[in-house]
């Protein structure tokens, strides 16, 4: 981006790498003293002094005085004056944490693997502790928290604040989660479902960036998907819009967690496609089914070839629909690639109204599992920037969900 | 063609128990238990204070010779006497109380005892293999050159279970892994956990924590008074279920079928 970059091999661009090197370690680290900092990049601690001093007086890295086993130590973070926010992803089977500063840059992540059926008591004290925990690390206190964005597996009703169709995180139906989690961490918590919030990420830095209308879909444990048109996330009326899952396949088919039969996800979904997969008494996850199908072995290659024909035919319904520019497939079993993609394209080239030379693209998501907790960012800090150009803050709306629709830039 | 129809193989497990029984004098700590670890799976083994968990780990690791029972390793029976037998077999374990030296620093406790050099120590091939092997992890170490001491308990937990990786092993156990750690250094464990599942190690998980054993088990093992009191896989069975057969407040699904099929072999 920058035309006037140094000679390579020059004084400057060897700075210049030096420079890189020590915030890349403060990035990976959250927070570390000066001296943490020589070890981990391998400079030496004049180097180090003279590089974060520099970086210092420019505003990139912030320095505090500190002590480390008894001895005064300079500790080194990412500049963050405007304050921090938190992403949270609730997933089946994961929780991801992520803390970034407002120019979206995450300073601390956290990655935590979750029983099934998790309850929403346990698990958003445990949530909590976490964000204490990682503000520690950055050497800063959860008064510095400006906002919190969580994605979560499930339609969520902006108006109640609750999950809009109970059973589909059985653990979490009637549970104000931008209520609760408010209180826990005295701040404002904005909720919204993890694939609107995929689908804003991406649309906005990932594989849909500078497209029009486009449609999210992550597929992992259960299957979901985002719509973003004219530039804005799409939630329906109860945040029930992009509930790919549960769309209906076979309506005499079998009983799905949400109530209805014979729903996209009972085909679809982990347990549909690892259960005829499981040979012996070892455990089969999702992520072994990619792995394995990677590595070519032929049961896994198919049975993930028939789950991207499946949601190719649910797909091809919903482009028939809305038309969309692009489709950006996510999650999991996205890892496997082109053995997911290749089937769901041909099937949705054949069931398109549109030529095949305009059928929409159909890519893999760039931002991996973090889109969810990336767009829970964004989506946090979008309500915040809308809430202070508004001046409707308020200290009797703190930790409630407003009504204000959410802007994609 | 069906995905049921095409050849699957059963395969053998790494590590199998049959019938291992140990006895203290009079107290009988373990009796007739059977266990299993496969490669690439986390098998988590659960049961009350005094159910075995520690002896059956302590069978495992070389601690203890079983009283009775067989010790099959891919199928073929050996026989562990010695914690050196155990190593051999490609066996590592991480105690509770981890056993690293507070004052020595990250690579060295690594290495304890297993120092790479002939005449001098090179201390560089050391520290290069450890940045290797706690990459492997993904771990979060900042420097391996600060002594054990300044390490958080995740931290520790980590150096421990990487020194468990040095000699090579194909099963991991670990005793009680979360315990006392803080909820961002248990996800930092439990990842790890997860990385060497996916390095295709067999992980033998102890611990009375049953959100991380549902979180990053396979199978669970149910130990009650010595015995195996219910084999459950995880994505089929709820924390209920798990309590029960721990507390033994139901009988269970395995114990009625192997009574079932003694009392049929019986004329």
């Amino acid at each position: 981006m920058t035309t006037n970059r140094p000679t390579p091999g020059s004084q400057t661009s060897l700075r210049e790498a030096n420079r890189a090197r020590i915030v890349d370690a403060v990035k990976l680290h959250g927070g570390l003293t000066q001296v943490e900092l020589v070890g981990a990049t391998g400079l030496s601690p004049a180097s180090v002094s003279n590089i974060v001093k520099e970086l210092a007086a420019q505003g990139i890295l912030n320095t505090t005085q500190s002590t480390r086993s008894g001895r005064r130590a300079q500790f080194v973070t990412l500049a963050h004056e405007l304050g921090l926010v938190g992403g949270v992803h609730i997933a089946q089977r994961h929780l991801r944490v992520v803390v970034a500063d407002v120019a979206q840059q995450v300073v601390a992540e956290h990655h935590l693997p979750l029983a099934k059926d998790h309850r929403a008591d346990a698990e958003l004290g445990r949530l909590a502790r976490m964000f204490a925990d990682m503000f520690e690390s950055l050497d800063t206190d959860l008064s510095e928290m400006l906002a919190v964005g969580v994605a979560i597996e499930a339609p969520i009703d902006k108006r109640t604040g609750l999950i809009s169709r109970p059973g589909i995180m059985r653990g979490w139906d009637g549970v104000n989660v931008s209520e609760s989690l408010g209180e826990a961490l005295n701040c404002r918590v904005f909720v919204d479902n993890n694939c609107n919030l995929g689908a804003l990420a991406e649309y906005r830095r990932g594989a849909a960036r500078r497209r029009g209308d486009m449609i999210y879909i992550n597929a992992s444990e259960g299957i979901g998907a985002g719509i973003v048109l004219g530039g804005k996330v799409w939630r329906g009326n109860h945040g029930i819009a992009g509930e790919l899952g549960h769309v209906t396949v076979d309506e005499q088919g079998p009983l799905c967690r949400c109530g209805k039969r014979g729903c996209l996800e009972m085909y679809v979904g982990a347990s549909a496609i690892i259960e005829p997969l499981r040979s012996d008494r070892r455990g089969l996850k999702l992520q072994d089914v990619v792995s394995r199908a990677v590595g070519g072995e032929a049961r896994f290659v198919r049975a993930i070839a028939d789950a991207g024909h499946r949601i190719g035919v649910a797909t091809a319904d919903l482009c028939n629909i809305l038309d969309p520019e692009r489709v950006v497939v996510s999650g999991d079993l996205a890892n496997a690639g082109e053995i997911l993609l290749g089937p769901l394209r041909h099937t949705l080239e054949r069931s398109l109204l549109v030529a095949p030379e305009n059928a929409p693209e159909v890519i893999q998501g760039q931002l991996g599992n973090r889109a969810e907790v990336l767009g829970a960012v964004s989506y946090a800090i979008d309500q915040l920037s809308v809430l202070t150009d508004g001046a409707v803050s308020d200290s009797s709306q703190r930790a409630h969900t407003t009504h204000t629709k959410a802007v994609a830039s | 063609m069906p995905i049921e129809d095409l050849h699957v193989v059963e395969e053998v497990p790494l590590f199998s128990l049959r019938g291992v029984t140990k006895n203290f004098g009079a107290v009988k700590a373990l009796q007739g238990v059977d266990f299993d670890v496969y490669a690439g799976e986390v098998v988590a083994v659960v049961g009350d204070n005094g159910a075995g968990k520690t002896t059956l780990v302590k069978v495992l690791a070389g601690d203890h010779r079983a009283t009775s029972g067989e010790i099959l390793y891919q199928g073929e029976p050996v026989t562990i006497d010695s914690p050196a037998d155990a190593r051999e077999l490609g066996i590592a374990t991480v105690f509770q109380d981890l056993a690293l030296c507070d004052n020595l620093d990250v690579v060295a406790n690594l290495f304890l005892g297993r120092e790479v050099g002939d005449m001098a120590l090179d201390e560089v091939e050391m520290e290069q293999r450890a940045w290797a092997l706690l990459r492997q992890l993904s771990a979060k170490l900042p420097t391996v050159r600060t002594p054990i001491a300044s390490l958080s308990g995740g931290q520790r937990q980590t150096v421990a279970i990487a020194r468990s990786l040095v000699g090579e092993p194909t099963v991991v156990v670990l005793d009680e892994p979360t315990a006392a750690l803080g909820v961002a250094q248990t996800a930092e464990v439990l990842n790890l956990i997860e990385r060497l599942r996916e390095s295709g190690l067999g992980v033998v998980l102890i611990s009375h924590n049953m959100a991380d054993v549902q979180a990053v088990a396979d199978r669970v093992v149910v130990l009650r008074l010595g015995k195996n009191n219910g084999e459950f896989r995880v994505p089929d069975v709820s924390y209920e279920q798990i309590i029960a057969a721990i507390t033994g407040a139901t009988d269970n699904a395995v114990s009625r079928r192997a009574q079932a099929s003694t009392e049929g072999r019986q004329p």
